[in-house]
């Protein structure tokens, strides 16, 4: 009776975590024009980005930014004067690269 | 002479009944529905008849033009400029504007016009017309009813539709939904072209008969309507009398909801 259960919570879990990987991530920057760069995420199904983890990095992967979207699934940070990446992680199969170049106003 | 009156009564009867064929259609018009990023925009706004890029009317100074993002409202209607729009038989009065998108989501641009005179049929037009712009496929705001008194609410992402895909939706007067509602639908079959104001001459099908010109569908018993949309580009809807107001100036006035929705090939 008790394998039942267990087997119930298994499948439930399953279940929960192929919901969470239905949707896709999403994630656009862009140059606020005054040396600050603003990324705003989310997912396909409409729900919310926050508190998903934000990377910035060089161009060798070397972390210069580490931070948080909020709850308006925002993150704001100062605009290296290097060539830079932003890595929107919301964990496997949930990230987004954004190369700093692409990043317009 | 008789010969000849008549053949003018004829010729003049011809072209009214050619002219009530095809539909008026407000356009809120930009080139593209599903944008990767952000950025500045171009909105047209055009009175016309899109299937034939024809006679386009004059568009008196609108009553209302605004933007909704994430429930949140912009009017727009300051921003307006008056511009001379160019059709392949005349030209009209219409509007442009620009508008920059910040972020991710569904911006859902809404016009009420002045209503327009007929006078081929003696009274007046009104067309609520709804187009909607998302960045980066983020959904936030598309399905919304946004309280126009004519209004058709999408059931579909008038801005993710393949070729092939069935358009839905619900035509609303004052708020409730209009049964078995009429509902004329036009494809944009002339390329607007942004820099000189004006419809592209070459079109993009040809129809066989003037029954595929302008296409009338109706709503179900709940105001639910559904398109198979046959080819890429740019679809108007528009649902006749819809809203709730049927008189203006004491003449008779028709107060339709348009919403443009756009497909492009799978490819």
């Amino acid at each position: 009776m008790k394998k039942i259960y267990i087997i119930g919570f298994l499948a439930m879990g399953l279940f929960i975590a192929g919901q969470a990987f239905a949707h896709t991530p999403l994630c656009s920057c862009w140059d606020n024009g005054d040396d600050t760069i603003t990324c705003e995420g989310g997912f396909s199904d409409g729900s919310s980005a926050a508190g998903v983890i934000m990377r910035v990095t060089d161009s060798d992967g070397k972390v210069l930014i580490n931070g948080k979207m909020n709850e308006d699934s925002e993150f704001t940070f100062k605009k290296p004067s290097m060539s830079y990446i932003v890595e929107f992680d919301a964990g496997k199969g949930h990230k987004i690269i954004s190369k700093g170049e692409e990043i317009l106003e | 002479m008789k010969k000849s009156i008549l053949f003018l009564v004829g010729l003049v009867g011809s072209m009214m009944i050619s002219i009530n064929a095809f539909a008026h259609f407000q356009m809120v018009y930009t080139p593209e529905a599903a944008l990767e990023k952000g950025g500045e925009i171009e909105l047209k706004l055009v009175f016309t008849h899109p299937f034939e890029a024809g006679h386009t009317m004059d568009m008196g100074a609108p009553e209302q033009f605004f933007v909704i993002h994430k429930e949140k409202k912009n009017d727009l209607l300051k921003t307006l400029k008056p511009i001379i729009w160019k059709s392949l038989t005349n030209t009209g009065n219409a509007y442009e504007t620009s508008y920059k998108l910040r972020g991710m989501g569904d911006w859902i641009f809404a016009l009420t016009p002045a209503p327009y005179y007929e006078g081929s049929e003696d009274a007046y037009i009104q067309q609520i017309t709804k187009m909607i712009v998302n960045v980066a496929g983020a959904p936030t705001d598309w399905d919304a009813e946004i309280g126009l008194p004519a209004e058709i609410v999408p059931l579909d992402k008038p801005y993710a539709l393949w070729t092939g895909n069935v358009f839905r939706g619900v035509v609303k007067g004052d708020g409730k939904p209009v049964p078995f509602a009429e509902i004329e639908v036009e494809y944009l079959n002339h390329e607007p072209v942004m820099g000189k104001n004006k419809f592209a001459k070459k079109a993009k099908v040809k129809a066989p008969q003037d029954a595929f010109v302008t296409l009338a569908i109706k709503a179900d018993a709940n105001g639910v309507f559904s398109f198979g949309i046959p080819k890429a580009g740019w679809w108007g809807f528009a649902a006749l009398g819809a809203g709730p107001s049927t008189e203006f100036k004491g003449k008779e006035l028709s107060q339709d909801a348009v919403i443009w929705v756009k497909a492009v090939d799978m490819k």
